[in-house]
């Protein structure tokens, strides 16, 4: 193993730079504040670093080099072509306070999304400015307790949410200073009715909850449940994590929401780049519309022509009770262009990309709880649902407990066990809920041979040696990494000697 | 459709299942919530027609460098090497999620684990997370972090004084992080020359924080600030916000006891990209490393003794601790950190500090040729600059803005559009590829609005 520290050759640089316009400028620098000792960076060439980079992408597991099961997390395939144009000047190069006039094709792009997305979710005004989901959900509970502010309800201070939420939705809205509500989902996985009704109260800011839910399936009470919350005076919000499984078949306006995310990093393909950049953007009713961020692209008709030649001019507009700003500037622009281009690919059809989620959901689903005779021969035990129902959405989950009691070996091992196959994990112990969960979600861009071989290699697992799937991963760059130790230790950087 | 590896078969999958049509797989949608129509968008596109659509829509922006350009007001017209993007976008990494399995994923987390030392190395001190979304909220969460680990010994509660002269658009960030969870934020008084002023500053003493940056909104370093941590004293956390290519010439502020340092990452490794994505910096003494947000990477043993990297301390993280998390942040800018680290790699010490360098060298020669215009006053003559400086135009400097752009200058960013009373300063913006014909240009268009306005 090499690290990039181990670079320390000819002072001087890995990169060419023209000499500095003016020779003493350090000097303009007052001797008090002058850097002592330069950082100790590696010294470097370029084919060096284009080696070592590369290496270290070969040792990286992506979409690119195999299936990528990650339920919640909507690791489809990210069209090339998307990435091509971020390369353009007319992003790259691009300053968000450049004045409008210099910017229309840009803010025709925003437009266009914002318009797009509140199609898709039945909302009334999308801002893009939140970069990632977790901030689109703060920016919306920001949105909504100035709501209550403005209607004088300062007493709402309690944000409700399932137990089978993702981990961002309380942490969201704590941030924000609301006390959390915790409601128990009933015995089937699903939204408990009466646990929500005995949850609500004059004191109710909002309830936050994604549909489907995160074992995949829909709630079909979810207009009961607004109800519910709208007539103790609280807000609906929807986490859209879960959005490519309804996309075109229902929205969260048609649901009873006020208020929504959307994941432009699971379900418009903007690469997930091991953990980001993401984007976020929320779409709201009209009642919270004077509370989104600012700007927001908007427009009006012109007689040029505009700058576009569709007849308009653009311009960035700020909400009347504008929260203010959630970063700095507009958002991941980068990452909306991105998702503009994956949306033009698919246009009206997007509902298409919905159908085959959840067609290969359950396709996947079908293959892995009906084995054949062999299979039911040799293997230890049978997974078991973790929410019984006929048909899943985008995603399903699977408990391991009959193994672990069985065998021992335990979803974490199958999970490691998965990886000496090829496969990326499917989501480890989540939701909660279900002991012994895998969380499998397979997208729409995997085909049906890549679902057969993986439903066939994951009932082989389940008749393998225990001791076998216990000590794995076998054949991966490293072996089990010990985790306690790393958290122990703390070797968070590079220690130098000198 | 391209994207789709099943389209054409779904009937067979669908009779596999004993399921009759696609209609059979949402019928667990009740009707009232059904939507029955098609979505009324625009028809499907092949890639030729939104590549030509995107190169007409993203052609009609005027990029920053088809022109003379002096705008930055945190953002930096850069220049990325080219092996940056051309790695960085490798599919290895560019379709990897978030690395929580370690075994198939140590390229990526080694990449990591090196940007926390680079960033740790460039700011000094100990401790730095894998990014946060942009220095904004980098600042902002820097300061509920703070006010986390300072809170009890604290004796003004709950307070942090914030620098008067940070931007409103950062600031409005900041606000929107602290408002809710019981932070009072004060302002940090600067005299009327730019500077920390060093005796008010005393007040902030028994605070749980002090947000200052250096240099502030006008370019201009601030000695005064090296003084800051006696001043403030060990109980009151000192964040610093930085231009982090200036220290390539500038003190790291962990020499100068800074507790936390932010800033913007993007000129290390992205293009400004009409505001993101970018990536922010954060590093901190070890103190406040379990109560700091974000992913953070360690190195560690593989079974079978093997150096292996993984993420660590997610205990303090949102998927675990929920609504007790240090913070929501889940999707960070991993890749962008990792352009930002194959940059400051390919610079290397040296390259660092040469880029710095040139930087501090535009800005002096555009400075002095920018105050040579008769009725251009420097805001403050007698500070130094790093990036950007400020002016004092006869008139208001939007007024001057759109005059250049018609004469194809970018001249600048009108500071009136942050501050009402500062509508005639001109915030002028330099960077390594600042020429001396884009000065030229300046100095003639401003001087060309001069004229006419004071005919």
């Amino acid at each position: 193993m090499s690290e990039i520290f181990d670079f320390n050759g000819a002072k001087g640089s890995g990169w060419s730079q023209p000499e500095p316009m003016k020779k003493d400028a350090i000097n303009t620098v007052p001797s008090s504040l002058r850097r002592s000792t330069l950082p100790r960076w590696p010294r470097a060439s370029e084919p060096e670093l284009v080696r070592h980079y590369t290496w270290l992408s070969q040792r990286n597991f992506g979409i690119d080099t195999g299936f990528y099961p990650l339920g919640s997390c909507t690791m489809k395939h990210n069209p090339r072509i998307n990435e091509r144009i971020v390369q353009l000047p007319g992003i790259d190069r691009i300053h968000p306070l450049q004045p409008e006039h210099q910017i229309q094709g840009l803010l025709s792009i925003f437009y266009e999304m914002q318009e797009m997305l509140e199609i898709c979710a039945g909302m009334d005004q999308v801002t893009l400015q939140p970069v990632a989901g977790a901030q689109g959900e703060f920016t919306a509970i920001r949105c909504i307790q100035e709501y209550h502010r403005q209607n004088g309800d300062i007493q709402r201070d309690k944000v409700i949410v399932p137990d089978s939420a993702h981990g961002t939705n309380p942490a969201s809205a704590a941030m924000c200073g609301y006390e959390i509500v915790e409601i128990p989902s009933g015995d089937d996985g699903r939204l408990d009715l009466d646990a929500l009704r005995a949850a609500v109260g004059e004191d109710t800011a909002a309830m936050m909850i994604t549909n489907p839910s995160t074992l995949g399936i829909f709630e079909p009470d979810i207009a009961e449940a607004a109800e519910i919350v709208h007539t103790a005076g609280g807000q609906m919000y929807y986490d859209g994590a879960n959005f490519n499984a309804i996309l075109g078949k229902t929205d969260p306006g048609r649901m009873g929401f006020d208020a929504v995310h959307y994941n432009l990093h699971k379900t418009f393909s903007q690469p997930h780049g091991g953990g980001g950049p993401g984007s976020g953007p929320i779409g709201v009713k009209s009642h919270l519309a004077d509370f989104l961020p600012s700007p927001i692209a908007d427009r009006e008709e012109t007689e040029d022509g505009g700058a576009t030649g569709d007849g308009y001019r653009y311009f960035w507009r700020t909400p009347p009770n504008s929260i203010g700003k959630v970063q700095q500037w507009h958002g991941n622009s980068g990452a909306v262009v991105r998702a503009w281009a994956y949306y033009r690919r698919y246009g009206r059809e997007l509902e298409l990309m919905s159908e085959h989620a959840v067609l290969n959901a359950n396709y996947l689903r079908h293959q892995i709880m009906n084995p054949n005779q062999e299979h039911q021969k040799s293997i230890h035990s049978m997974p078991v649902d973790g929410a019984p129902t006929e048909v899943v959405k985008h995603e399903f989950t699977l408990s391991m407990m009959p193994l672990k009691e069985t065998t021992g070996v335990t979803g974490k091992d199958i999970a490691k066990r998965l990886l000496d196959y090829g496969y990326m994990s499917p989501t480890l112990y989540f939701p909660m809920i279900v002991p012994e969960c895998l969380m499998i979600e397979p997208t729409e861009t995997e085909s049906r041979e890549v679902l057969d071989k993986f439903a066939e290699d994951f009932l082989t697992i389940l008749s393998e040696d225990p001791e076998v799937i216990q000590t794995a991963p076998h054949t991966t760059d490293v072996r089990r990494v010990d985790e306690v130790l790393a958290a122990r230790t703390l070797v968070l950087r590079k220690e130098f000697e000198d | 459709m391209d994207q789709l590896p099943n389209l054409g078969r779904e009937q067979e999958m669908l009779d596999s299942m004993g399921l009759k049509s696609i209609d059979d797989l949402f019928s667990d949608i009740p009707e009232d919530v059904r939507r029955m129509d098609p979505l009324p968008l625009r028809g499907p596109q092949s890639e030729e027609e939104i590549w030509a659509d995107a190169q007409h829509l993203l052609g009609a922006n005027i990029d920053l460098d088809s022109r003379p350009s002096f705008l930055s007001a945190g953002l930096a017209r850069n220049f990325v090497p080219t092996m940056v993007p051309m790695l960085a976008t490798r599919g290895e990494f560019l379709t990897s999620y978030t690395p929580y399995q370690p075994e198939v994923s140590q390229g990526m987390l080694q990449a990591m684990w090196e940007f926390q030392t680079m960033v740790s190395e460039l700011v000094g001190l100990p401790v730095s997370n894998v990014s946060m979304y942009d220095a904004s909220t980098a600042a902002a969460e820097a300061i509920t972090t703070a006010v986390r680990v300072k809170g009890r010994k604290a004796t003004q509660k709950g307070v942090v004084y914030v620098s008067q002269f940070v931007p409103p658009h950062r600031l409005s960030v900041i606000e929107n992080y602290t408002q809710g969870v019981g932070i009072e934020l004060r302002t940090l008084e600067h005299n009327s020359d730019g500077m920390v002023n060093l005796e008010a500053a005393s007040v902030a003493a028994g605070a749980c924080a002090v947000y200052v940056e250096q240099p502030n909104a006008f370019g201009e370093l601030d000695e005064g600030i090296t003084q800051m941590k006696e001043i403030i004293g060990e109980n009151t956390a000192l964040i610093i916000g930085v231009d982090a290519v200036s220290l390539g010439i500038v003190e790291a502020p962990g020499n100068y006891g800074a507790d936390i340092v932010v800033g913007e990452g993007q000129p290390f490794g992205i293009g400004p990209t009409a505001g993101g994505p970018i990536y922010g910096l954060f590093a901190c003494k070890k103190d406040y490393l379990r109560l700091m947000p974000g992913r953070i990477v360690g190195k560690t043993l593989d079974e079978d003794g093997n150096d292996a990297f993984t993420l660590t301390l997610s205990t303090r993280e949102q998927h675990i601790r929920r609504h007790r998390a240090t913070s929501n942040i889940c999707s960070n800018e991993t890749l962008i950190a990792l352009m930002g680290a194959m940059h400051m790699a390919l610079l290397g010490p040296e390259g660092l500090e040469k880029l710095a360098l040139r930087v501090a060298a535009t800005t002096e020669v555009t400075k002095q040729a920018i105050s040579g215009i008769p009725g251009v006053e420097l805001v403050d003559p007698n500070t130094p600059n790093f990036r950007e400086f400020a002016v004092k135009l006869p008139g208001n400097a939007a007024d001057a803005v759109a005059h250049m752009d018609a004469a194809g200058v970018l001249g600048g960013f009108p500071m009136g559009e942050w501050w009402d009373s500062m509508s005639s300063y001109l915030l002028i913006g330099c960077d390594e590829r600042t020429t001396q014909s884009d000065i030229d240009a300046l100095v003639s268009a401003l001087t060309a609005w001069v004229e006419e306005v004071s005919a």
